[in-house]
This record gives structure tokens, sequence and C-alpha cells, in this order.
């Protein structure tokens, strides 16, 4: 398979002179079309430093981040929003849906920006809202939706434009855990049927389990990498909640 | 170190307040420039010439001062609390770092206190300028030419005045602002970003409704106004109280449903509504409706009567001639009532003008008497059946005379002949109805008065000083009254530069607050919009796009009222159309653009500045 995604020695420095902070130390890592991954780690291990880099809010400070064979380090204003939004789809904790538009209009603004043939956008934004299960509230306003499906919502938001590559930040973080399941059940279907790349960061070991494959990062560097193979996603579960272990005091707080 | 914070604040006040600023500013400079009339051209001209409505001009302008004094307190006071909620995070911060209540409020203070002077310099300097700009306007309303009054003048009476006014001002917007302080928790200052917003879903169709309403009551009040005509529209109240009420409802109701239409309509048209941003823009927009129809209402109407203020300007310039013409025919008419008992010989007004050194060859262009009888019906029965009384009769030969010195051709009589005229060919009696007859026919008729009438050859008002001069000692002992042209014209032109004081002052008053009104709402708006700028940027939408959709929703906000009340104003001027048509002079009409100007510029500014922070507001989203 082609590879979407290639990070290569990405480095992150915070502050000057004496008092530097390394969010990333050098992290490499790879992603091939259609998987579904897994970032994990302790508070200050650059999980979302790193994500804020792929997804073009940040500048790395060293190191190279390649998507779709485009060096992103290079690309600069105009194109990094030509770029921005139609090759990335994102997924936010606070999910971030426009409060002022219908999940409909939410859905088919991310349509309109990437400038989709008008008379297309209404079949696309029905096909992605039935995929996720939101077609019964697409005429609400994401204040009379609940949690979960604001969050499904902004995952179709996410996805309509056919992204390369959704980076998504903490989906569940603010779900119970009905919702979570709901979610991480679609964007697992998303995954296996439609073939979209995720790459998901979060805290949680049981959204994590649904991976196919889970990086471990500890203070910017890559700690550990764990693939999912043919286990279940409870044996999965297990191997993930004993790396945590091993990684000590950092991560105690998430079980 | 508080100078040093407080100084570093208000430069930073500079760039994200301008519209504050811009408030103090025009309010100073307005105040100043409707003190100051009396150095103004029109009023020294007035006061000259000893016009007793120049007292009452100045007394009315300072009743109104302390009302437009109320209103720009309240509306400084307004954009003072908007200042205050904005920075609420930033107060929070200093009582957290350890400075008590006190000494931020001792920050306000000084930060209040430097705003202030600096307005008040800048309002200063302008309002010399708008002084000189208001008169040129009264003076060019004039006839004569008056350009050798206009000067730039400072009046440091009225710059005086401006400053107390707005030191007391200034003084209650620090207290306000301690106040504030003092009594505001620490938890709510930290915590003053969050906020919950309640939205609330409002169907379409409402909308589409409530626009229609509101077009038919706008089509009632424009049929009852073209209908009737402006002036039976305005003072018939069974007539105008309905038209100003379904003009008002018509107005309200269409700023509030006219974006739900908008978004109806073009739902229908996929190709307009996924249009770059314009999804978002007509949501915002209509989500926005139910804090800004308001404000959208009073602004229009109040756009209206400030056009309306200019039009009627230009009316009254025009009816003001034309009543010096009516009023006064000539330049001035002496009467000498006859006293029956004293049988006193009719005053010879040449012969006493020559005697006290006034040359009549010189100084007249043409003088004639006139003598005015009473009509008596028991020796001739002139007055005819069913018609007004006649106040006077006139030989025809008499009659003529006067006619020739207006410049009008003779009439003939036929023999036994009598007509009646209603055009009075005198001063002062503009409203009576003369019955001219056959010389002969006067003759044992009793003398009412003797009329002289004369027109100047040049330097009128020197002339009139001097004939007033020689008829003065006869003040007491004989009943002579002197009407002049000059003199009606300055009454009337008095009682019009009023009404354009007033209609200014207080129509500039409205046009401020409301301006400003609607301006710090939307940059209270648009700070809340950061949050979602920044989703669009995130989503990938081009900076352009989103300072675009920042611009005009603004715009949507600014210009919609314009917009209407250009539209209510055709409508009243078609309706005022017969005062307004004959009234084509061009030094009226040049100096009423100017003020429709000054009113588009003061408008204007406001949406220039306030777009400029939204769109400033929009970039560090």
């Amino acid at each position: 398979m082609s590879e979407i995604l290639t990070v290569t020695d990405l480095r992150k420095v915070y502050g000057k002179g004496g008092a530097v902070t390394r969010a990333l130390d050098g992290v490499s890592l790879s992603l091939e079309a259609g998987e579904f991954v897994g970032v994990m780690g302790p508070s200050g291990s650059g999980k979302t430093t790193l994500l804020n880099c792929v997804s073009t809010i940040d500048r790395p400070s060293a190191g190279s981040i390649v998507i779709d064979g485009k060096e992103l380090t290079k690309l600069k204003g105009k194109e990094l929003a030509k770029f921005r939004r139609e090759r990335l789809g994102f997924i936010f904790q606070d999910c971030n849906l426009l409060d002022t538009l219908t999940a409909y209009e939410n859905i088919a603004l991310s349509l309109s920006i990437v400038r989709a043939p008008a008379q297309k956008i209404d079949k696309r934004v029905r096909e992605m809202a039935e995929f996720l299960g939101i077609t019964e509230c697409l005429n609400k306003y994401p204040y009379q939706m609940s949690g979960g499906q604001q969050q499904r919502c902004a995952a179709a938001r996410a996805m309509v434009t056919h992204p390369a590559l959704v980076l998504a930040d903490e989906p569940t973080g603010a779900l119970d855990s009905k919702a979570s399941s709901m979610l991480l059940s679609r964007l697992d279907a998303l995954n296996q049927e439609l073939g979209t790349t995720i790459l998901m960061v979060t805290h949680d070991a049981f959204t994590a389990s649904c991976c196919r494959r889970v990086v471990f990062l500890q203070d910017g560097r890559l700690f550990l990498e764990l693939h999912r193979g043919n286990d279940s996603r409870k044996v999965f579960f297990q191997k993930i909640i004993q790396v945590v272990t091993r990684m000590g005091g950092g991560m105690a707080d998430v079980l | 170190m508080f100078s040093k914070l407080a100084l570093r604040n208000v430069r930073r006040s500079f760039r994200d307040y301008g519209v504050y600023l811009l408030t103090l500013t025009f309010g100073v400079c307005l105040f100043y420039t409707f003190n100051s009339i009396e150095g103004q051209g029109a009023i020294v001209y007035l006061s000259q010439s000893k016009n007793p409505m120049v007292d009452a001009i100045m007394m009315i302008i300072d009743i109104f001062s302390v009302f437009v004094a109320v209103v720009l307190a309240c509306l400084i006071l307004y954009a003072n609390r908007f200042l205050l909620r904005r920075r609420k995070r930033e107060l929070g911060t200093y009582l957290l770092l350890g400075l008590s209540q006190g000494q931020v409020s001792r920050l306000l203070f000084l930060e209040t206190g430097i705003v202030g002077l600096i307005s008040l310099a800048a309002g200063l300097g302008l309002g010399v300028l708008a002084s000189f700009g208001m008169s040129a306007l009264t003076l060019s309303m004039f006839e004569m030419d008056m350009s050798a009054l206009l000067a730039v003048n400072f009046s440091p009476a009225a710059a005086g005045k401006t400053v107390l006014y707005f030191g007391i001002i200034f003084l209650l917007v620090m207290l306000f602002s301690g106040v504030r302080v003092s009594r505001s928790k620490l938890i709510d200052l930290i915590h003053g970003e969050r906020k919950n917003e309640v939205l609330k879903p409002r169907p379409l169709m409402a909308a589409v409704v409530q626009l229609a309403a509101g077009v038919i009551c706008l089509a009632g009040a424009y049929a009852i106004l073209l209908t009737f005509g402006m002036a039976l529209a305005v003072a018939v109240p069974f007539l105008c109280f309905p038209m100003l009420g379904l003009g008002t409802a018509g107005t309200l109701l269409i700023f509030r449903s006219l974006s739900g239409f908008v978004m109806k309509f073009v739902q229908g048209h996929p190709g307009v509504y996924y249009k770059n941003l314009n999804v978002f823009t007509l949501r915002q927009w209509l989500s926005k409706v139910h804090t800004t129809y308001l404000a959208q209402t009073v602004v229009c109407i109040l756009l209206l009567l400030s056009i309306g203020v200019t039009a009627s300007s230009v009316g009254l310039n025009n009816t003001l001639s034309a009543m010096t013409d009516g009023e006064a025919p000539v330049d001035i008419t002496l009467w000498d009532y006859c006293d029956e008992e004293s049988g006193e010989s009719p005053m010879d007004f040449p012969a006493l003008l020559r005697e006290g050194g006034f040359d009549l060859d010189v100084r007249l262009s043409g003088h004639s008497s006139l003598i005015l009888y009473r009509n008596d019906p028991e020796v001739a029965s002139f007055e005819r059946e069913g018609e007004a009384p006649v106040q006077a009769v006139l030989s025809v030969s008499d009659y003529n005379r006067q006619l020739a010195l207006l410049g009008q051709p003779s009439i003939a009589l036929a023999p036994g002949e009598s007509k009646i005229v209603e055009e009075s060919p005198v001063n002062g009696a503009s409203h009576w109805r003369y019955l001219i007859v056959e010389d002969e026919a006067v003759q044992g008729l009793e003398v009412s008065c003797h009329c002289w009438s004369a027109n100047y050859a040049g330097q009128a008002e020197e002339s009139e000083r001097m004939i007033f001069q020689l008829i003065q000692p006869y003040d007491n002992t004989r009943s002579i009254y002197a009407n002049s042209r000059l003199e009606t014209y300055m009454d009337v032109m008095g009682s019009k530069i009023l009404a354009l004081f007033l209609g200014l002052y207080l129509g500039f008053t409205f046009l401020l607050a409301a301006a400003a009104v609607l301006a710090l709402q939307q940059l209270s708006q648009a700070a809340d919009n950061t949050g979602r700028y920044s989703i669009l940027r995130r989503l990938g939408a081009e900076e352009r796009q989103v300072k675009k959709s920042a611009t005009q929703q603004v715009a949507l906000a600014f210009l919609l009222p314009l917009a209407l009340a250009l539209v209510h104003s055709v409508v009243g001027m078609k309706a005022a159309n017969d005062i307004i048509a004959t009234a084509g002079r061009v030094d009226s009409a040049a100096s009423s653009f100017v003020t429709a100007g000054v009113l588009l510029a003061v408008y204007g500014g406001y949406f220039l500045a306030t777009a400029l922070t939204c769109r400033r507001m929009a970039k560090n989203a």
C-alpha cells in the first residue's frame, strides 16, 4: 500500500536560549493508506504538538512531514489553506460545530469551502449523514443534539470532503461511554468500508483499542508501537493496558 | 507605574475601540458646534440687525443642549459598559495579581481621564471646523451676499461649556467604572469570556409571513401619504397616526423578517446558498436579528428624519421668499392712521423725510402715497352679498400709481365699475381685500389711513435706519407704523434658522447615538464570533473569505437601515413634491447636498470604523 503520511525526525522546540522545551524530539512515523492509528502518551508527551504539526496548525522546528507526496513544511499561506481544506479532515474534542448553523449546513459548509459543485452537495451530505446515523437530526442546531450526535456530525463534516487523512484529537474526550462506543464503531466502519486513513490522539486505552496500530509517545520521543494484528479488541486492550502500566506514573491517571 | 499602564491601555484602546473614541470626539464636536452659534455668521448678522429671534435661538439651543448632553452621557456610559465587559478578563487578572479594587478603579480613572482629554482636544478642533461649515451653510440661506461674515472663529465660552459638560460626563463615567469594578466578583471577571448563548429555532415560513405583513403595512402608509399629500397626511391626526404607526410597524417587521426571508429564498438556489461562506454569513445574520432589528429600526427612522430635515430646509428656503414677497411687496411702507376726533391732517412723509435731510431722489428708486378709505355701505354699497368683507377702498388712480411703483401694468375701470383685489400693494396687510373704485366714488368715504411706500435705491440698511430715526419722534403722538421688507425677512429668517439649527442639532445627536449603538452591537458580536472564525479557518477557509464574511455582516447591519430610509424618503419627497419641485434654487440645493454629505460621512465613518475593527478581530481569531 502507498504511504499517506510520512513524518521524519520531527522536532518542535518552544522557548529560546537556556529555557527550551522539546515538545517533539525526533519523532518518525509513517501511515499507509487505509490505516487507523492511535497516538497515546501522558500529558506533555507531545501528542497534541504532533497532531498540530501534521494538521498544519503549527509549524515544526525541524524535520519533514509529507502527506500524499506533498512536503507540508514548504507550503505557505493560500497553498496551506488549500491543502488543509482539500486533503485533511479534523475532529476535535469539543467538536467545534458552528452553533449558528444546522447539522446539515455544518456538513455542507465544508463542501462549500472546497468549492464542490452545488448540485452534488445535497447527495454527499445525506450519504455521509446516513453512514454516521445522524439523518434524523440534520435539521437540528448543535445545541439541540446530544454530545454523541454532535461528535458524529463533526466526523461527518471531516469525512464528507473525502480527505486523504482524518485527524482526530481526543474525539471521545467529552462523551459518555455509550456515545463513545457508537462514535468509535462508526469511525471503525468508515476506516474499514470507505478506507479512510485516520490518525487519532487519545488518552483513553479503550478508545485506542479500536485502532489497528497504537504508537506511544513519551517526552517527545516514540516510546513503543503496538500492532493489533489479528487480536480481538479485548486482547488488544489488555496489551495496551500493560504498556501503560510499564510507562508508569505518567499514564496512571488514565486508568 | 499606574500612569504607564494606563497610557499603554489607552494606546491599545486606540486600536481596538476606535468606535468609543469616535463617539466621544463626534459628541464633543457636535456639542461645541451648536453652542458656538453665537459667533457664527448667520447669528452675527441677525443680532447686528437686532433680531428678537436671536435670543430665542440662543435660549432654545441652551435648553436643548442639556437634553443632548443627557443623551450623549447615556451613550458614553453604554459604550463604556461595553468596553468594561470586553475587559473583564484583564481586570480580573489585575485583581488576581493582587491589585486592590481601589487601585484598579484608580487605573480606570486615569484611563478615562486620558481618553477624555484626547477626545476633548480632537473634538474641539473638529468643532471649530464644523462651526465654520455651519456658518457657511446658514449664510448661504440668506438671499444676500454675506461672505464678509464668514470666518473661522473660536468661541472660548462654548469651549468652556463643552469642557464643563463633558467633564461632568467623564466624571460620571469614572464613578460608574469604579463602582462596577468594586462591586464585581473576581470569579465573574475571570470567567467573563464564558457565556451561554441562547439560540431559538425560528421557522422560516414565519419570516416570510412577517415580511409580507411588513410590506403591506408600508404600502398602506405610503398609500395614505401619496393619496392625501404630505401637508394633509401630517396635519390631520386620524391620517397622521395610522400612517406613522403603519410605517413604523412595517419597518420593524421588515428588519425582523428580511434575513429569514432571504434565507428561505436562497435555500431554493443551491448555487448561491453553497457559494463561498454564504451559508455561514446568512445564518449569522439570521441568528443576530433579534438583537439588532430594534436598533436598525431606530437608525432607519433617525436617518429618515435627518434626510427630512435637509429636504425641508430646501422647501423652507423657497416658502420664505414667497412669504416675504406676499407680506412685503415693497421695501418699506409707512402707515399713518388718522384720528377722526382730532381731525389732524395726514402726515406728509416725503416732506418730513426731506426736512430731516433724507434725499428722496438719491436714496429711493421710487415712492408713492396712497389713501385708504373705510368702506361705508351706507354711502356706497360696494360690499357684495355673500363675500368676505372689504378692508379698504382705493381710488383707481392711487392704485395705478402704486402699481407703477411695483412695476406692474395699470388697470382701467369702466364708468361705474369697481374691482376687488386680493393682492396687497403695500406692506403689512397681506390678507386684506381691497376694493378699487373710480376716483369720484371715494368722495364722501371716511379716510382710514395714509400709506407711503418706497423702494430703496441701494444701501437699504442705512436708508432704513435713517427713516426710522426720522419718524421716531412721532411714535407717541401719532399712530404711525412702519413695515419694512428687511424686518419681515429677518423675522422669517430667524425662525427658519432656528428650525434648521434645532433640526440639525437633534438630527445629528440621534444619528450619532444610533450609529454608535449599532457599531457597538456589531463589535460585541464580532468578539463573540472570533471562535467561529477560527473554526472556519481550521476547515480551510481562506483568510480573504473569512474577512469578507465579517465585512458582509457589518454591511448588512449598517446598510439595510440606510437603504430603507432612502426608500422612505423618496416616497416622502414624492408626496412633498409640490413644495420641493418649485424650490429650484441652486444654492440651497447645494447646501442640502452638503448637509446630506456630512450625515452620510458620520454614518459612513461609523460603518468603516466598525467594519475595519471587525475584520481585524476576525483576522486575529
